[in-house]
């Protein structure tokens, strides 16, 4: 696709009011920027950081620093770095002293990536009122365009029977704690109910589970699960935390070989129906 | 369940303690921005979403309320006195809970007791799946204070102390600690770096300072090398918890992480020789029969040794409420006491807490293991009436250990 000049492909993409195609659009446009980056001398990247005031510092490369050209302020990174799913970014995996991250010249591109993105996902958010008819027909080409090439996916497409042999082995261990009634963490608590929401219990057989508590309360409890399933209030239905969460709070017990290769407890759930699904013998007409 | 009259005591003692001391208790920073919150022992519920502009006022509630558990917000808020959703969060202090429930120790079997909700059977230590008698899986359990608890929860905030000031660069200025009152020390961050970082990037200090999601090779391991001692951050604690951890580990510990019994033998053979080679590159890659994967597994237990057991749920929590410093711990009647950093060591918790210096009281004691108040050990006792200084028999009232006798007691 051939990008206009940016402040009218800015106002068109704003348009289309459609938050997937902000979203996208933003990216590209961030991928862009950082490639130019790479190339670039410290001192340009220096001048980016300082407009989006980042608190960098350019370093002398030291054998002992694995050659960083930078240090970056730990706050500043993380906010930058905290969405990018890699290890490698983690900040427990980072060289930290005295507040500051050590980053190569690639490493802080990558990130003022994630600036630019952020900015011109900002810059999206203004309301554009009305554009000349010619324009809107392009804007809406570009809606149109845009479906056909992505087609739309979400969590939606988990079938609404409950297959407890596709549970990842964190909820099922939480599963069982609850059904035997002994004391599960709030945290617990919540991702439980909200992955099987999600995968399609309704609200009173999630209920039920927690029958077994010595201090259930039937009012309290629909009240929480009908709110987490996004029926009262803000009508958000609510999905669990990711593993990564989990896994700080330690709910995150006994990974197994499809752990490893998700980050989300529903991914779990819908790639392990697929293995089953794979597996399971040709069920005979009943 | 407490009764009354006992309740009536310790409400009686909690009065006075804040009509004498409510001078000490002093305002957190920004107080007209911050929720507070009061537990009240009489009603049993939790007044909240309260704020006060000056020490004065806040002061003359604590003396009209009397809560048995004082609170406040980490958070600062435009409109402290609003529902949850309508407060406008403005930021909040990173705030750090060390609690010795999180921490294994070896005494919590002679301390600890538990009680099953439905035959009463009581045992020591942390409770059984089910109880042997009825086979019920719900308990009471009641944990207790001691000096070697303390002591492990102390350690664990100096590791915190460590991380802090070294690696993420705060400044001992900026921190300030204090023991709960009970089974732990709480740590506070007051700075402008990460007063607006929201949950998700306390997760990722959390993270780092417990080591989770941690990949040594990362940080340099690898078949022909790894990190120095002087390293910087994670990597120079890999290195010192290697050292450490290879220092005392006995064989039979070494066994149990899942080492070979060629590499257990390797290691305890060139002791000597590793020991040396810290001053050069390391023992990495020099001790034979000790392959990548037993390193691996050395290193792991080298991050357990260095990392703090901080308690996840409070720090990525930017609402959270926390006790106020110089009120007193509804389970115990001991205050939460600061300390500095500097004064950290050598600081008593058992006795800095001690919020009642005069009088004492007769109380019947039904269970309680042996626990120190100040400078005076009492108990273990059983079924029996006792006369004890005011502070310990407060303590055991709170605990839920023992009742007020009929008769009233003498406070002099
Ligand atoms: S990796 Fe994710 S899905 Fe698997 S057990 Fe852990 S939290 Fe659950
Ligand atoms: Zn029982
Ligand atoms: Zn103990």
């Amino acid at each position: 696709m051939e990008i206009p000049s940016f402040p009218i492909a800015i106002m068109m993409v704003a348009t289309t009011e459609d938050s997937r195609i902000k979203r996208t659009y933003a990216l590209a446009e961030a991928k862009r920027a950082s490639s130019l980056l790479k190339g670039e001398g410290k001192q340009t990247i220096m001048k980016i950081a300082n407009y989006f005031t980042l608190k960098l510092r350019p370093i002398q490369p030291r054998p002992n620093l694995s050659n960083y050209n930078f240090a970056l302020d730990f706050t500043d990174y993380i906010r930058n770095a905290a969405i990018i799913q890699d290890k490698k970014w983690k900040l427990t995996n980072r060289l930290l002293s005295k507040g500051e991250v050590f980053l190569t010249t690639v490493e802080i591109s990558r990130l003022l990536e994630e600036e630019v993105r952020r900015y011109i996902e900002q810059k999206l958010q203004v309301k554009v009122k009305s554009l000349p008819p010619s324009i809107m027909n392009r804007v809406n080409r570009l809606k149109q365009l845009f479906y056909e090439k992505r087609g739309k996916t979400s969590w939606e497409e988990i079938p609404s029977e409950v297959i407890i042999a596709a549970y990842p082995p964190c909820i099922r261990r939480l599963h069982e704690t609850t059904s035997s009634g002994r004391h599960v963490s709030h945290i617990g608590r919540f991702s439980l109910t909200t992955f099987l929401l999600n995968i399609g219990m309704t609200t009173e057989n999630v209920i039920d589970l927690f029958r077994s508590f010595a201090d259930f309360k039937e009012r309290m409890t629909r009240y929480q699960v009908e709110h987490l399933a996004g029926l009262r209030g803000s009508r958000t239905k609510y999905i669990p935390p990711t593993c990564d969460t989990l896994r700080t709070h330690g709910v995150c017990l006994g990974m197994d070989e499809i752990c490893r290769g998700i980050r989300h407890p529903l991914v779990y759930y819908r790639r392990k129906l697929r293995v089953l699904k794979m597996k399971a013998p040709v069920a005979p007409g009943a | 369940m407490i009764k009354i009259e006992t309740q009536a005591f310790i409400q009686a003692k909690f009065s006075e303690y804040y009509e004498k001391n409510s001078m000490n208790i002093q305002p957190p920073a920004s107080m007209e921005k911050r929720e507070f919150g009061f537990f009240l022992l009489k009603e049993r519920i939790m007044l909240r979403h309260k704020s006060y502009k000056t020490a004065e006022e806040l002061r003359d509630s604590l003396k009209k309320l009397v809560p048995s558990n004082v609170y406040y917000s980490s958070a600062y808020y435009e409109l402290p006195e609003e529902k949850m959703d309508e407060k406008g969060w403005l930021g909040a202090d990173l705030i750090f809970d060390i609690d010795a429930d999180h921490i294994p120790t070896p005494c919590a079997k002679t301390h600890d007791t538990w009680t099953c909700r439905k035959c009463k059977t009581t045992g020591s230590g942390t409770p059984p799946e089910r109880c042997p008698k009825c086979n019920e899986q719900k308990f009471e359990e009641k944990t207790w204070p001691c000096d070697v608890c303390l002591e492990s929860a102390k350690e664990e905030t100096i590791k915190l102390i460590d991380i802090l000031t070294k690696d993420f660069g705060v400044s001992t200025r900026e921190i300030s600690i204090g023991f709960s009152g009970h089974r732990g020390y709480h740590l506070h961050v007051e700075s402008e770096e990460t007063v607006a970082l929201g949950s998700i990037g306390r997760k990722e200090i959390v993270d780092y300072i417990v080591g989770i999601g941690l990949d040594p090779q990362l940080h340099g391991l690898s078949r022909i090398a790894g990190p120095n001692l002087d390293d910087f951050g994670w990597k120079g604690r890999i290195a010192r918890g290697t050292y450490e951890y290879l220092l005392s580990a006995t064989p039979e510990q070494l066994e149990k992480i899942g080492l070979r019994k060629g590499a257990i033998q390797s290691l305890s053979e060139h002791k000597e020789r590793i020991l040396e080679s810290w001053k050069y590159k390391g023992p990495w890659a020099m001790v034979k029969g000790v392959s990548p994967e037993s390193w691996g597994k050395i290193v792991e237990e080298a991050v357990k040794k260095q990392a703090a057991q901080i308690d996840t749920v409070v720090t990525t929590d930017i609402h959270r409420l926390i006790r106020l410093g110089n009120t007193l711990h509804g389970k115990t009647g001991l205050k939460k006491t600061g300390t500095s950093l500097a004064a950290i060591e050598e600081f008593d918790p058992l006795k800095s807490a001690v919020a009642f210096h005069h009088g004492t009281a007769t109380v019947v004691v039904s269970e309680a293991p042996k626990f120190r108040i100040g400078d005076e050990f009492h108990g273990p006792y059983r079924n029996e009436k006792v006369e004890l200084p005011l502070a310990a028999a407060l303590f055991l009232l709170c605990k839920g250990a023992a009742r007020i006798t009929e008769d009233g007691s003498s406070v002099r």
